[in-house]
């Protein structure tokens, strides 16, 4: 009975972990990580200008990319 | 007075009357004012905000034609296209004072129609650009970074730069999953072992290595990949190297663990193998950090070679590719530009710097028909002269193809502990499978005779001796960088103790670089003033060195000069009032009728008033302060030193007697001096070298250790390997102390290893080993390893 008890707690325990590990694998992957300088300064540069210079950014990102897609050969 | 007022846009202070005034602003000069109304109107004057007081420096006006980016062969060179068909480049931004600075480059970039992405690292400098090379050109994009006054320059982001990234951060992901998982097994660990002295369940105990199993099989098969990969290549090139035993060990260890948890045998070694492979992993992973990438190195080169050459052509200059410039062609070079081609003078005449060739910094003056070397800059001339050769047979592209050759064959020497892993490896396996056909012979069970054969590759668990390297030359990087000395590669402190010969430049290595006064003869009293306006005038090392001379002796105020007139290699001329004042070398006075007669060994500079001698100063090149006794330090660990220099003989010997060095070389060449660096190598000797110059760079890149002053040259320092960044010669001296005793630190280190196997190993295979034992000896092992590199620094501390 108490072997359950205990498995149990491991395994959540280590599931949550887990999930920090992998928050973590993606950051390092997706280069969050590689210039500490502009990284710690990321938090001045958090407005809401920012976000929507952002999300125009990634909007004009796409429509570039089917752009360059359907360009007739 | 006036008050001093900020310029709104580089934030530097100055008179209220100089600025410009516009609305509410104040601005410094018109590229500050320009730039700040740009900004205003892309709506980016954000920018002010979040640069709070930082200074930038005012925007530069000169720049080179942006169109040179657009030509097929920059695209060429530098760009690439990815996947999605966009370009691809990457530039060093110039200029960048703050994180603010990144910002407004980003948000510029990320505004214009057609750029995909701007990434700029704010560490580096680095920026990678893509865009839609359709909608936008390369140079529309430089001009918007020049237009908010910043500069880019491209830089080859060569492949090896990028794999030596990939592979850093391929060890992160690796340390990252195996050091999660070793700190979880921990915790599991201590309730298994616990329950050893307190009574547990056979139930508990399938759990725990259950937890355990699924904790380690991550760590064996992701993190450890590269052990097995190791191992492999190692197999295939018939070496038997530490990651075959790693590999092994952690394979056979967990598979037998796997075998305990299902028979219900007790405790798992699942512990075991996420240890080890973690703890090799560090230590590999140490060294992979402080591996340095030549990457850059050749980079720095082609800033030295010019892209576009003015030629004469029918009497218009038009500007052609270096590289379609043909021998025989007519050149145009003005004053400060970079000459690219060997040829001679036809019109005009001037001083070129030839430091690149001979390493002195005085410049040599030339006129119509001397011969123009390629590499060399021009000061003050503005001539026209004839290519002898085209680019390709150039000294210059010469120099080039010379280094790239040097640079790969660098000699490398095979380390201590790569070579002792070998045979460690070799031996730990075959007595581990010597123990185990004992063992089954003898009559015991297979299970038994499996697990203590295993139990002796687990305690000679190469733990320590993969850390022995790694974390003493860690201790001695960071002991010499605080002392200013910097290793680009770990790799080398070993090399470095090792060394037998110490080759040294002479201008700028051991002396100044800088001509000073060392006897002044007044014959009349005159006012200093005058003499100090005088030689303001002039830019020449002497006239500084005079400059500095009087500088110091007191309180000087301006007079007022006419007709400054700079006659090359002779001096300077004026006149106050009607009077003629002059100030320079032997032959300026002689050829204005002034009689000297006393003669020196040293560089002269005289000064003489209305045809009247009122001074003489002589100058020279005098060895640093520290020069003797370090020297002299480095002689007694047994290092032969030897004294290289592009200089005459007599201040060559003057300069090796006042420093005690008894081998002088003089009179070489870039090429004379390489190729002693070879000469020590056939002979057999470890050499380091140590300069400051393009004209070492060579020698530099050819020897064992290469040693770079920290204000030499760009070019010099890319291709060293230690960079002294205080220019002292007890720099020097520190950078042989440290690596010797962090060398003798490893030996240290290895013997302790081998003494715990030699210890263990014998009771392992008499099977007297239990896995809490194991457990614990072997971070034992480790934690010794370690506490003995930190005595480098206690050692270190007092001298």
């Amino acid at each position: 009975m108490d072997t359950w008890v205990v498995a149990m707690m491991m395994g959540v325990s280590i599931f949550l972990g887990g999930l920090g590990l992998i928050a973590f694998l993606w950051g390092v992957k997706s280069g969050q990580f590689d210039d500490e300088e502009k990284f710690l300064n990321a938090v001045k540069f958090d407005g809401e200008d920012d976000l929507n210079d952002f999300a125009e950014q990634e909007k004009k990102q796409k429509q570039l990319k089917k752009k360059q897609n359907y360009k007739p050969e | 007075m006036s008050d001093k007022v900020a310029c709104s846009h580089c934030h530097l202070e100055f008179n209220e009357n100089v600025m410009i005034k516009d609305e509410d602003y104040y601005f410094c000069c018109k590229g500050c004012q320009g730039i700040f109304h740009l900004l205003r109107d892309e709506g980016l004057d954000r920018f002010y905000d979040k640069m709070g007081n930082t200074k930038l420096s005012p925007p530069t006006q000169q720049y080179e034609d942006s169109e040179n980016f657009d030509s097929p062969a920059f695209y060429d060179k530098f760009v690439r296209v990815n996947k999605d068909g966009f370009c691809e480049v990457s530039l060093v931004i110039e200029g960048i004072h703050c994180s603010a600075c990144v910002w407004l480059n980003e948000k510029a970039l990320h505004k214009m129609d057609g750029v995909v992405s701007a990434d700029i690292n704010y560490t580096n400098n680095k920026a990678k650009i893509i865009w839609s090379d359709d909608i936008l050109k390369l140079s529309k994009i430089v001009d918007m970074v020049r237009a908010i006054g910043y500069d880019a320059f491209p830089y080859d982001a060569s492949i090896q730069e990028v794999r030596a990234n990939k592979e850093r951060r391929s060890y992160y992901l690796r340390m990252a999953v195996a050091i999660f998982a070793i700190m979880n097994i921990m915790f599991i660990a201590v309730a298994q072992y616990s329950g050893e002295f307190t009574g547990i369940t056979q139930s508990m105990k399938t759990l725990f290595n259950v937890a355990e199993g699924i904790l380690a099989t991550p760590v064996l098969f992701y993190s450890g990949w590269i052990f097995f990969r190791g191992a492999y290549f190692g197999l295939k090139n018939r070496v038997i190297n530490m990651d075959l035993l790693v590999a092994t060990g952690a394979t056979l260890t967990y598979f037998y663990s796997i075998y305990i948890t299902i028979n219900k045998l007790g405790e798992a070694y699942f512990d075991s193998v996420t240890m080890i492979i973690t703890f090799v992993l560090v230590g590999k992973f140490l060294e992979v950090l402080s591996k340095k990438s030549i990457a850059d190195s050749l980079d720095i080169m082609s800033k030295y070679v010019p892209d576009n050459i003015n030629v004469l052509k029918d009497d218009k200059i038009i500007s052609k590719a270096l590289k379609d410039v043909q021998a025989g062609e007519t050149i145009v070079v003005g004053s400060g530009e970079r000459v690219a081609l060997d040829g001679y003078v036809i019109d005009g005449e001037g001083s070129f710097n030839e430091s690149n060739l001979t390493g002195e910094s005085e410049p040599v003056f030339k006129k119509v028909g001397d011969k123009i070397i390629s590499g060399t800059i021009s000061i003050d001339a503005n001539i026209k002269y004839k290519a002898t050769k085209d680019y390709a047979h150039s000294t210059l592209a010469g120099l080039v193809s010379l280094l790239e050759n040097a640079m790969s064959y660098k000699p490398k020497i095979q380390r201590i502990a790569n070579k002792l892993s070998e045979y460690f490896s070799g031996t730990i396996l075959l007595l581990s499978f010597v123990t185990f056909i004992i063992w089954w012979l003898w009559p015991h069970s297979f299970a038994e005779a499996f697990m203590v054969g295993i139990s002796v590759i687990i305690i000679a668990c190469p733990c320590a001796l993969a850390l022995a390297t790694p974390v003493a030359t860690l201790v001695g990087l960071g002991l010499a960088a605080k002392r200013s000395i910097l290793f680009k590669e770990a790799a080398l402190l070993e090399t470095m103790a090792k060394a037998t010969v110490l080759l040294l430049d002479k201008t700028g290595t051991i002396t100044q670089g800088k001509p000073k006064v060392i006897n002044e003869k007044i014959y009349y009293k005159f006012d200093l003033s005058l003499l100090c306006t005088l030689v303001k005038n002039s830019k020449h090392p002497v006239a500084r060195g005079v400059l500095k001379h009087i500088e110091e002796q007191g309180e000087i105020r301006g007079v007022a000069l006419e007709h400054v007139k700079e006659i090359p290699a002779q001096g300077i001329k004026a006149k106050v009032g009607n009077k003629v004042v002059l100030g320079g070398n032997a032959k300026l006075m002689q050829e204005h009728g002034i009689d000297i007669s006393d003669v020196s060994e040293y560089t002269e500079f005289y000064f003489a008033y209305d045809g009247q001698l009122l001074a003489k100063y002589e100058l020279f090149d005098i060895a640093k302060k520290d020069a003797r006794e370090s020297l002299g330090k480095i002689k007694k660990l047994g290092v032969e030193i030897f004294m290289l220099t592009g200089d005459h003989k007599s201040s060559a010997f003057k300069i090796a007697s006042d420093v005690g060095i008894d081998n002088v070389r003089y009179e070489l060449t870039p090429q004379e001096k390489s190729q002693i660096v070879t000469d020590f190598h056939n002979d057999g000797k470890i050499v380091v070298m140590a300069g400051d110059g393009v004209n070492d760079v060579l020698a530099l890149a050819l020897s064992d250790i290469a040693i770079a002053m920290g204000r030499g040259s760009d070019i010099a320092i890319s291709v060293s390997d230690v960079i002294l960044l205080n220019d002292s010669l007890t720099g020097l001296r520190d950078a042989f102390l440290i690596s010797k005793r962090t060398f003798f630190n490893i030996k240290e280190n290895l013997a302790i290893s081998l003494v715990y196997n030699l210890i263990t190993i014998p009771l392992a295979m008499a099977g007297y080993i239990i896995p809490l034992i194991a457990a614990l000896s072997m971070s034992l092992s480790s934690l010794l390893v370690v506490g003995n590199s930190m005595r480098i620094k206690f050692s270190f501390k007092y001298k």
